[in-house]
């Protein structure tokens, strides 16, 4: 090989380590400046025979190691025994510890000299840069890596790493946020003189606690305009009657996710913080939250909440896609980012309803069903209209009369919704089909047929009923309904066996080989339904685990937690299949994104050469998880 | 390291303050309670015209520095020195610097300046570091007129002294090196001489730590009972 001027110029104990590296993979493919840096900021360690070199005591992994000349053994106590067994050996050229240092927890197993052994290493950072730099290396790395959720924490940390460093992820519980110490009150304090209390603080809001300091109420600026304008009472009048009652609490281990959901979902902008026995520790606000990601969830929320027309709330949609696009840019996991799109679709919903019963009410009282995946709360942009009416009917008149004033009202919602840009449904899933605006007494009638005398052909079109939630109106009638469904198919060991059976006609996209399956294979085009080949396996099968043991929830990753917490699943399975699941779903938003951009209609078919051989790498993986899930769904109803 | 080196020169060179004062060079330390564990060594070694020491000159310095039971490669020293008015006739087919590379080479005195500056004053090591120690104090002293002497110890008698039933077949650096199985990238190359010298310092280092050996001064002190140990058995 002849050597570039610039590597003579280098140390030739730099250059010796950079021709032992090249005969090793993955150096072997990777630049010679990266080769370089990895020499230049190496050190060199020797142990002796049986030397420890790393323990799982030592805490989380900090450095890259490479045998240079001699082996290392990995050594693990065996669980029936306690005996010490040789897990592994690392001869030369081979790298440690690649699950744990990605992972950054201590390593699970001890690793120790075999014989005399010289080791190069690298830190941390030194790591991480190359990681993010070279492709060759990183592949290498995350091949090394048997555990699906190992590589996908790598992934969205080399996300992180590559993005402008933002630290502050909406994961991050709130006691790591600088909550701040909240200026309180007693219920007797005049307004004048809260508001006294707050100038002098320069803060917007003050929480009134009793003599536990156990929030009561908050009452903040936006309170004092209203109570100004709209003339409530002097400001001499005791602040516990004008202050909001029962604030929104959380505790400080809940994460700055639930805290921006509760604030996009009820417009407020403070959330106490509580300790265990419920007394107030601290406050945060959507700025704390948001200041650093630039997100506007909850101010978007609040105006489509408001909005007085149709056309505000038709303009607003593109505000909700370019807020998709910002968290995705900002490393946003998948499942947070769904939530935010089905809240933001929810605040719409209950807006042009809200706006239509001012217009005019129908005078009945009703609940606003979803179904599918606006039921479960996994809704992208690109999104159907599923929904329907639960209905009481009022005293003295009949079903079909209430139906007779709901429907019209019913159509002009879903056409409504369409200008905001939910499709309407093609296979009339609407409220304004009379099939599906009911009484309760008249829904529980439709799932007694449809639970009892359901074959294999309908199945498949009707599942998606069982994924409902209540979006407007009372929630108790929902409930109600939802009790007598679930006791029903917890029974009924023959309807779960049939939805089985159904959940595993569509089969991931993987050959035998575990290579892609394509939907359409002419030509040029190789394409992958990441809709119906990757999420549906995990939501139809997760759905049926769900309903057979009482689960009621309907959004798939928190049906995934609850089998887990029942221990229906294994909790590493559920894991690994919660982020499968949330991988394809982030690398579906990702492409919806992007078609966006090219001013493409949104579709769900992408074609895995399209991606990077890293996600193409962590789809197949997903699939393949998909696959495990379906073997357990078989096992368990020997089908 | 090269680019330090290459930054200072220019820096110098452009008559700035930032390089090595003459008058405040570092002192040389003493071996004293600094642990093993953490205390910087210098492994040094020499390329010279050739073995006799009243007329060979130096022409290249390798080193490399132990800190916390570890060579860092971040931390070294590689130069050529530039000589041309010396003969390299006698060892140029050992260490293959030729009459062009010491033309290329760095300039002496700022090498050196840099070198002391480098080395900080530690302990430095060399193998058979009585040949390294004389030519290098005799250069220091030619060219800077720097006479401080430094701490030495000799890595072919710590050897021996701590690996006391090794087969090695023969007391050259080579017979260690295979006898732990090292390579030597490129023999004879001062630095990659230092750097196979450090590794076998390294071995040396953690057999001491494991025999409760914890400063430096516990390590001269057990190389010098070595010595009388030797000395007495020696046949007179």
């Amino acid at each position: 090989m002849t050597a570039s001027p610039q590597d003579s110029e280098r140390p030739q104990n730099t250059r010796a380590i950079m021709t032992f590296l090249r005969e090793h993979s993955p150096f072997s493919n990777m630049d010679d400046s990266h080769l370089a840096h990895f020499a230049e900021h190496a050190s060199l360690r020797f142990y002796a025979d049986d030397d420890v070199v790393l323990s799982p005591e030592d805490g989380p992994v900090k450095r890259f190691y490479i045998v240079k000349q001699g082996r290392i053994r990995g050594e693990r106590a065996r669980d029936k025994d306690g005996e010490t067994e040789t897990t592994f050996e690392i001869s030369q050229g081979e790298c440690f510890p690649l699950a744990a240092l990605i992972g950054e927890r201590p390593t699970r197993t001890l690793h120790r000299a075999s014989g005399d052994t010289f080791c190069l290493s690298i830190e941390h950072d030194t790591f991480v840069m190359l990681f993010s730099e070279s492709d060759p290396f990183r592949d290498f790395c995350l091949r090394g890596v048997s555990s699906l959720l190992d590589q996908v924490n790598q992934r969205i940390q080399s996300g992180a790493m590559a993005s402008i460093g933002s630290s502050n992820s909406l994961d991050t519980p709130l006691e790591r946020y600088a909550i701040r110490n909240p200026i309180v009150c007693s219920p007797d304090l005049p307004v004048r003189k809260a508001v006294a209390r707050m100038h002098e603080n320069n803060v917007g809001s003050i929480v009134i606690t009793d003599d536990e300091r156990h929030p009561t109420g908050i009452f903040t600026l936006r309170d004092l305009r209203t109570m100004v304008a709209e003339e409530k009472g002097p400001l001499d009048t005791p602040i516990g009657q004008v202050m909001t009652k029962d604030p929104c609490c959380l505790t400080a281990q809940a994460d700055a996710f639930e805290a921006a959901m509760l604030m996009a979902e009820h417009h407020f902008a403070h959330i106490c913080v509580v300790d265990d026995e419920n007394r107030l520790i601290g406050m945060v606000s959507e700025r704390d939250l948001f200041s650093l990601q630039r997100v506007d969830l909850v101010n978007l929320a609040r105006t489509i909440g408001t909005a007085s027309h149709l056309r505000t709330l038709v303009s607003l949609r593109t505000d909700v896609s370019r807020l998709v696009d910002s968290m995705l840019a900002h490393g946003a996991d998948s499942g947070q980012v769904v939530k935010i799109i089905t809240t933001l679709n929810d605040v719409t919903v209950r807006r042009v309803l809200e706006l239509n019963i001012k217009k005019n009410d129908p005078g009945i009282p009703f609940t606003w069903l979803t179904f599918g995946s606006e039921g479960r709360q996994e809704q992208t942009l690109l999104t159907d209209q599923d929904n329907g009416i639960l209905f009481e009917t009022p005293e003295g008149m009949t079903e079909d009369q209430v139906r007779e004033k709901l429907l019209p009202f019913a159509e002009t919602i879903n056409k409504e919704l369409a200008e905001c840009g939910f499709t309407l449904c093609k296979g009339n899933i609407m409220a304004s089909n009379p099939k599906l605006c009911l009484s309760g007494q008249e829904w529980d009638d439709w799932f007694i047929r449809f639970i009892d005398a359901s074959t294999p052909q309908n199945l498949v079109y009707s599942s998606i009923f069982l994924d409902m939630r209540a979006v407007f109106g009372p929630t108790k009638p929902l409930e109600l309904l939802l009790d007598k469904v679930l006791a029903r198919i917890r029974k009924n060991a023959l309807f779960q066996k049939m939805l089985a059976g159904n959940a595993i006609t569509r089969k991931p996209p993987l050959t035998m080989f575990r290579n892609f399956r394509y939907v359409q294979e002419d030509g040029k085009k190789r394409n992958l339904d990441l809709k119906r080949q990757g999420l549906a396996p995990f939501v139809e099968a997760v759905r049926v685990f769900a309903l057979a043991n009482g689960v009621g929830e309907a959004n798939t990753l928190e049906r995934m937690n609850k089998l887990a917490e029942k221990g229906v699943f294994d909790p590493k399975d559920a894991n690994a299949w919660q982020e499968a699941y949330s991988l394809i779903q982030a690398i579906r938003m990702r492409a919806h994104q992007e078609m966006l951009e090219r001013d493409e209609p949104l579709s769900n078919y992408i074609n895995p050469d399209d991606l990077n051989p890293l996600d193409r790498r962590i789809l197949r993986e997903s699939f393949r998880q998909a696959q495990r899930l379906q073997q357990k769904l078989e096992l368990t109803y020997q089908l | 390291m090269l680019e330090q080196i290459k930054d200072w020169i220019e820096r110098l060179r452009a008559g700035s303050t930032g390089g090595p004062d003459r008058e405040h060079l570092p002192t040389p330390k003493t071996a004293g309670d600094q642990r093993l564990s953490d205390c910087r060594l210098i492994v040094l070694d020499l390329e010279t015209t050739g073995l006799n020491g009243a007329k060979d000159e130096v022409i290249a310095i390798g080193a490399v520095a132990i800190h916390k039971n570890s060579v860092d490669l971040g931390d070294q020293f590689d130069l050529v020195l530039r000589r041309p008015e010396l003969d390299i006739s006698e060892t140029v087919l050992i260490h293959g610097i030729g009459p062009e590379a010491l033309t290329r080479g760095h300039e002496t005195e700022d090498a050196l300046l840099h070198l002391l500056e480098w080395m900080n004053g530690d302990p430095i090591l060399a193998y058979h570091s009585a040949f390294d120690q004389k030519f290098l104090e005799k250069t220091l002293k030619q060219i800077l007129g720097y006479t401080q002497p430094h701490t030495w110890i000799d890595v072919a008698e710590m050897l021996p002294a701590f690996f006391p039933d090794a087969k090695t077949g023969g007391r050259g650096l080579d017979n260690w090196a295979d006898f732990f199985g090292l390579e030597v990238s490129a023999r004879h190359h001062a630095a990659a001489d230092a750097m196979v010298t450090a590794e076998l310092t390294l071995a040396v280092i953690n057999k001491a730590q494991k025999n409760d050996l914890i400063t430096l001064k516990d390590l001269v002190g057990k190389l010098k009972y070595y010595r009388q140990l030797k000395n007495m058995h020696r046949p007179n």
